[in-house]
This record gives C-alpha cells, sequence and structure tokens, in this order.
C-alpha cells in the first residue's frame, strides 16, 4: 500500500492538499486539507452592512463579483427590500458573464492538461486535425492554417525546452489517450480562450464599471444610471456594445467549449465510471426575474442518493427548508468547538494542530444539508434542472448526449453523468445555457429601458433592532450562501458557506466525508509517483480555496510535491 | 506622422488585507490620485487575480506591475525587473506569492502571440504580511516613491503623464481594519 500526498494540488486557485491510500492501483481512503486560514468574516463584523460587499468581493481573488452579489442579496433578505428589475437583469448579466469566464478558464487553462498531451502536437497531421474539427463544429478558428501555426509554436516550445511553463504536466503518462490530431485542436482552442476570457471581462466591465472588482452594486440595486439621451450613462449604444460582445463570446462557448467537452468525454469514457462520491446534490434558484425575486431562470433543488425522482425544489431564496437544514461541523476543522451550528450562530476562532488524520486537519468546516454532505456545482445545477423538467437544461444536455453519441456511438444518461467526466461534460452544458440566458437577460433589461423604467435601486432602511438575513447564488462552483446579522446598520455576525466548502468538506462528527474525498475512493492511480488520475477527478470539481494565501517561502517552488511514503 | 498611443496598464497585485502584501494597490492608487495620464492608460487594482491576470495584460505594450517580492534585502527595498529576469528558465527569481499567475498568464499570451511587448515588475520587499493588518509604516512610505517612479517610466517611454496641480483624495476604502489581535480572539 502507498501513501501519495499532494500538497499543493497545482492548477487550483489557492491551496489544497489531497492525501491518499493506494493500494491494487486504486485509492482506498483520502482526505482533502486546506492549507490556509480564511478569516475574511471576522473583517466584517462591526462595519457598515451598506459596505458588506465591497469587503466580501476581496474574500477571493477570482470569485470577487460572486461574493459582492451575494453580500448585497443577504443584507436585502434581512430588509425585506425589493430590488427593480432593471437591478436584477444588470446583476445576472454580470454574474453569467463572470461564470462564462470562469468555466471556460477551468476547462482549458486549469484542466485541459489533465488530459491532452502537448508532447504528442509534432506529430499530429493539421490537415486531418482541421478536417476533424471542422466536421464537429461551424466554428470559424479550425483552419489547417490555424492548426499548422499552433503546431509550429509548440515545435518550437519544445526545442527551447521549455515545455515547463506549461504547468508540469505529466507528459507521457498511460492514462492520455488522445490522438495526436485532437490534442493540436484542443490546445488551440487553450490558446484561443485568452481572447474570450477577455471579451467576457469586458462586459462585466462595461456593466460593474471595473473588473475583477466591479464598482457599481448596492444594497437595494445597482448604481448603474439609465438615461437613453444621455452619454455617461447606460444607453443605446452601451446596450449595443454589450449585445456585441456576446455574440462573439457566445460561438465559441456553444461551438468550441461544449463541442471540445463532448470529443473529450467520448474519448474517455471509462471517467463516466469513476468519481461519483456524493450523490446528494444541491442547487439554489437564481437569475431573478422580477423585484420580488419569485420567478428564476434558473431553478434550485435537492437530489438525494443521485435518484432523480426525489428531487425536492427549492422554490425561491425564502426556501425554509434550506435556510433550517444548513449547518457547519468544525469537528475536524481547526476552528474550536465541534458539532453543528446554524451560519447564523456560526463561529470561526482558529484551533491549529497540524494535519491529523484522525482529528482536526484542514481549515475547511463540513457543512451539512439535514446532516448529510451534499455535492454543489455545474452537475448538481444540471441534474436539479434535468429532473425538474427545466426545458433550457434539457436543451443543451440533450445536445450534448447527442454530440456524444454521434461521435462514438457512446450513449451518455443523467446516471453516468454523475461522475468525474459528468462534472466536465456539466460545466459546459452550463456555460451554453448561460449563454442563451444572456442574450435573453439582455433584451429583458433593453425592453424594460424603452419601456421607460429607468429605476435601478431602492434605498434601504436599517432598523434598531436585530434582523437576520441570508443571500444565495448559484455561483460557478455551486451554491453559495452569505448569512448576517444586523444591528443598526452594522454586521454582527456573517458567515460565507461557499461551494468549495461543501466539496471539500473534511469528514464531519460522525467521520462522513465531503464530496472530494468520496469520489477518491476507487479512483484509478497507475503510478502512485504521477497521480495524473487523483488530479482528474480532483479537478473536476474546480477547486477555488479562496486566494488570500502569501506565505511562499522565498526558494518555494511552486512545483507540487507528491510525496509517496 | 504622430505614433498611435501607446496601450498601457498600470497594475497593482495584493491582498489589502495582508498586511503589506496589500502594498501594490496601494501604490497603484497613489499613482492614480496624484499623476494624470492620456486615456490609453488603464489603471487597476487587480487584488490577487491568479490566472485571470492573463485578460489585463492581453495584447498590451507596457505593462508596468507593482508587487511584493521575496527576496534577500532590507523590507522598503524597491526593485525593478523585466520579464526575462523570471521567466527564462535559468533565472529563478520567484516574484511572491502571486507569481504562479504571472508565470502562467504570461506563458499563455506568449503562445498566444497577445503577451505585453515590455513588461516592468516594480517590486517592494514585505516587512509583514500578517492578517488584518494594513500595510506598515515603512512600505507606505514607499507607495509615493512607487508612483513617482511608474510616472517617470511612462515619461520614459513617450507616454504623457503629469502631476496633477491637486492631487485626488486616495480612496482607501479597506483602512483601518479591525487590530490584528482581536481578530485571533474574538
Amino acid at each position: 500500500m502507498a501513501r501519495v500526498s499532494i500538497d499543493p494540488v497545482t492548477r487550483i486557485e489557492g491551496h489544497l492538499r489531497i492525501d491518499v491510500e493506494v493500494d491494487g492501483g486504486t485509492v482506498q481512503k483520502a482526505w482533502a486539507s486546506c492549507t490556509m486560514w480564511r478569516g475574511l468574516e471576522k473583517i466584517l463584523r462591526g462595519r457598515d452592512a451598506r459596505e458588506g460587499w465591497v469587503f466580501a468581493q476581496r474574500f477571493c481573488g477570482v470569485c470577487t463579483t460572486v461574493h459582492a452579489v451575494a453580500s448585497v442579496r443577504a443584507v436585502e433578505d434581512a430588509l425585506s427590500l425589493e430590488i427593480p428589475p432593471n437591478a436584477q437583469y444588470i446583476r445576472n448579466l454580470i454574474l453569467i458573464c463572470h461564470a462564462l469566464h470562469d468555466h471556460i478558464v477551468h476547462f482549458y487553462h486549469l484542466s485541459a492538461l489533465d488530459w491532452i498531451d502537448v508532447t504528442t502536437i509534432p506529430s499530429a497531421d493539421p490537415a486531418r486535425a482541421a478536417s476533424i474539427a471542422e466536421g464537429s463544429s461551424t466554428w470559424q478558428g479550425n483552419s489547417r492554417r490555424e492548426l499548422q501555426a499552433v503546431q509550429d509554436k509548440v515545435k518550437g516550445l519544445i526545442a527551447s525546452g521549455q515545455l515547463g511553463i506549461l504547468s508540469h504536466g505529466y507528459w507521457g503518462h498511460p492514462a492520455m489517450h488522445l490522438s495526436p490530431e485532437l490534442n493540436l485542436i484542443f490546445f488551440s482552442h487553450y490558446l484561443q480562450a485568452l481572447e474570450f476570457q477577455r471579451k467576457s471581462c469586458q462586459v462585466v466591465a462595461i456593466l460593474g464599471g471595473k473588473t475583477p472588482h466591479i464598482q457599481n452594486l448596492a444594497v437595494g440595486g445597482v448604481m448603474n444610471a439609465i438615461n437613453l439621451n444621455s452619454l455617461a450613462t447606460m444607453n443605446m449604444d452601451r446596450l449595443g456594445m454589450l449585445q456585441s460582445l456576446l455574440q462573439d463570446l457566445i460561438p465559441f462557448v456553444q461551438q468550441v467549449f461544449l463541442v471540445d467537452a463532448c470529443l473529450l468525454a467520448a474519448s474517455y469514457p471509462e471517467w463516466f465510471h469513476y468519481g461519483r462520491g456524493v450523490a446528494n446534490y444541491l442547487a439554489v434558484p437564481d437569475l431573478p426575474l422580477d423585484a420580488k425575486a419569485t420567478k428564476f431562470d434558473l431553478p434550485g433543488g435537492v437530489i438525494m442518493n443521485g435518484d432523480l425522482g426525489s428531487v425536492v425544489p427549492i422554490k425561491d431564496w425564502q426556501d425554509k427548508a434550506f435556510r433550517a437544514s444548513v449547518t457547519e461541523d468544525s469537528t475536524r476543522a481547526w476552528y474550536q468547538g465541534g458539532g453543528p451550528l446554524q451560519p447564523w450562530k456560526g463561529e470561526s476562532t482558529p484551533d491549529y494542530t497540524d494535519f491529523k488524520e484522525d482529528a482536526k486537519y484542514t481549515w475547511v468546516k463540513a457543512p451539512r444539508y439535514n446532516g448529510l454532505p451534499m455535492q454543489v456545482g455545474p452537475l448538481a445545477n444540471i441534474l436539479v434542472g434535468y429532473a425538474s423538467g427545466h426545458a433550457l437544461t434539457h436543451k443543451w444536455t440533450n445536445t450534448a448526449f447527442q454530440t456524444i453519441s454521434s461521435v462514438h456511438g457512446l450513449n451518455v444518461s443523467t446516471n453516468d453523468m454523475q461522475s468525474t467526466m459528468g462534472r466536465y461534460l456539466a460545466r459546459a452544458i452550463r456555460s451554453a445555457m448561460l449563454s442563451d440566458l444572456a442574450l435573453e437577460h439582455l433584451q429583458l433589461l433593453t425592453t424594460n429601458i424603452l419601456n421607460g423604467d429607468d429605476t435601478t435601486y431602492n434605498p434601504p432602511q436599517f432598523p434598531a433592532g436585530e434582523v437576520t438575513g441570508m443571500g444565495m447564488h448559484e455561483a460557478p462552483r455551486g451554491g453559495l450562501s452569505h448569512w448576517v446579522v444586523i444591528e443598526k446598520g452594522v454586521f454582527t455576525n456573517y458567515q460565507a458557506v461557499v461551494p468549495t466548502t461543501w466539496n471539500a468538506s473534511p469528514r464531519d462528527e460522525k467521520g462522513i466525508p465531503g464530496p472530494y474525498e468520496t469520489s477518491l475512493i476507487g479512483n484509478p492511480v497507475s503510478d502512485p509517483v504521477k497521480p495524473l488520475e487523483v488530479l482528474r477527478t480532483v479537478h473536476s470539481f474546480d477547486p477555488c480555496m479562496a486566494c488570500s494565501c502569501h506565505t511562499l517561502d522565498a526558494g518555494g517552488e511552486e512545483i507540487a510535491q507528491v510525496k509517496v511514503l | 506622422m504622430i505614433a498611435p498611443a501607446l496601450r498601457v496598464a498600470v497594475i497593482g497585485i495584493g491582498n489589502v488585507f495582508l498586511g503589506d502584501d496589500g502594498f501594490g494597490p496601494l501604490a497603484v492608487e497613489t499613482f492614480r490620485c496624484r499623476f494624470e495620464c492620456e486615456h490609453t492608460v488603464e489603471i487597476h487594482d487587480l487584488g490577487t487575480p491568479g490566472l485571470d491576470l492573463a485578460p489585463y495584460l492581453y495584447g498590451q505594450d507596457l505593462v508596468l506591475l507593482v508587487d511584493t517580492v521575496q527576496a534577500e534585502g532590507t523590507p522598503g527595498t524597491l526593485s525593478y525587473y523585466c520579464e526575462d529576469d523570471f521567466v527564462s528558465r535559468s533565472a529563478r527569481l520567484r516574484v511572491t506569492g502571486h507569481d504562479p499567475g504571472l508565470w502562467e498568464a504570461l506563458a499563455h499570451l506568449r503562445l498566444a502571440g497577445q503577451s505585453p511587448s515590455e513588461l516592468i515588475i516594480i517590486g517592494v520587499i514585505p516587512e509583514s504580511c500578517g492578517f488584518g493588518e494594513g500595510v506598515g509604516a515603512v512600505l507606505l512610505d514607499r507607495a509615493s516613491i512607487a508612483a513617482d517612479n511608474i510616472a517617470n517610466l511612462l515619461v520614459q517611454r513617450g507616454v504623457s503623464c503629469r502631476r496633477r496641480s491637486i492631487p485626488i483624495p486616495q480612496h482607501l476604502w479597506w483602512l483601518p481594519l479591525p487590530e490584528a489581535a482581536s481578530l485571533a480572539t474574538s
């Protein structure tokens, strides 16, 4: 038996350590440990509740707008404050484009190198690659010349001995088995993705004033001035710019990203059999369509034990079951106390002990829903939508299933989706859905403005007594909730139950492990020194450990240490 | 014929909640308030963006990036690096805890043919990066020097940049932070 410790896991946001025990070529036990303290909630105590979002959007260097919006929604919930429709649409557009950006970066820049072997690209036939790519997509950027140019760049890189800049890939690993042509196609899109990452940032910048930290939010709405007759405000010119950016961005998502995810799935069908893990799924409703947030474009709900028939909807943000069911347990995390606490009563006082696998071993608490671990993220989002009969989810999930089946005759079901590959595919399906929704919400905004509504803000009024609120968001990595207690307009408690906390959860007081840990059981490991297969499953969750760490030493190499004990 | 204006990004990197790590954001805010530039100069406080740095470097002619550097020396020492100082294999200089993002973002952009034509890193050696502290006294003092040097570097490269006759008040929204000691115990 080998004990493998990967610390840190590379190509993720933040610092994560994964330990596995390997026997007979598969993982028998696993531990996920977050190696940095996220104590930012404490900074919010005592702050003016109207300004909480400015701080919350620095919780993480990557998931900025996500926390900003959850924060204002929590305060608005505490005040029962309605939000003008224009503000809902503008926030929704920001959230959609942030998510598209995030999903594109994850698929190409953070995880593609687990599946594509760049060192085979010199032996690819660019003409054949172009014919494969053009046969599977109407995308314009797949010409032989384009692919030839990428191949030449890779040849140059290999000749100069500088391949190491590509995230220390496990080149030549036996678990890599794409043809050189497919490797070339994916790598070409890997480079093209940079341009589209930039375009989605531009949408957020036009609406939010700045990126990555938007400036237009307010408790009660947004601060975007709308006046069709003014050059300095939201006017038809700006709306037209947004439309044209989206029209550039969307084909890349629907005709490149989704098609690549389908090709990857068809090429690695065995990965539909690994990584299922915790098959309880939680998604929260998002993209509200009205001032009172009673209707949503993305449905929320809970699925237990992988049974789509068991779906229980979370209809809106007032859902009593959700509020009553979420707890956080710190029995195995480096905080004082232990058993489950409701987030409004949550505490985060550090109690660091070093990594002790039978006691405390991580900075991540264990969130539970009715006492059980839950998986969150695009897969939960897709499964809940599919189980609830949500038309847009069916449209794009079925498109993906048909594409995969047309390539290699592989039939994928919603049961197969509950796997490592399913999580990659779900992220691409969700992106295709969000692309349709981006256009829809831009249209809703435009129509509402043309109908003469220029309201974007309802001023908040804070009572003297204590009020509690909860703000939800179905973020790129899954269901997020901010829980606030406010007195005289000032936060007296603030807890964020974030997606990666759900997924990277440690064991709880009953010893039940979290989704990362469970998904790794049975995962193949052909070579303990190069645990590529472990990375595939861990990366499938898109870990984001809240980038607030600054503790690398001067000589510290960023290359992950893989220790086999 | 007048040469087209250079596309320039002045970028501050760092976590404003981690003491001296917040130097980058402080320095670019100081620069923004004291100097006025032509409109092709973007000024960004990017926080800790990791790989999401790439869109801000994409296709720029010149990037000036302020960050903390973990190196031997006296805290507060300002140093200047060009891209080759830390990208090439032989030079193993690691610029700060944020540099994994910088390193990879540049590698990607180079391959895509969109890396900045010139990149200068203005690095400062931090004294303390404790959670919940503001930038300490030593580095606070260096922010003005860094701002002046950004202006000099721009002017040397033909970018129009002049000192404001009346500086804009700085917006250091994150200050004051709660006492670090009370954070650990409260």
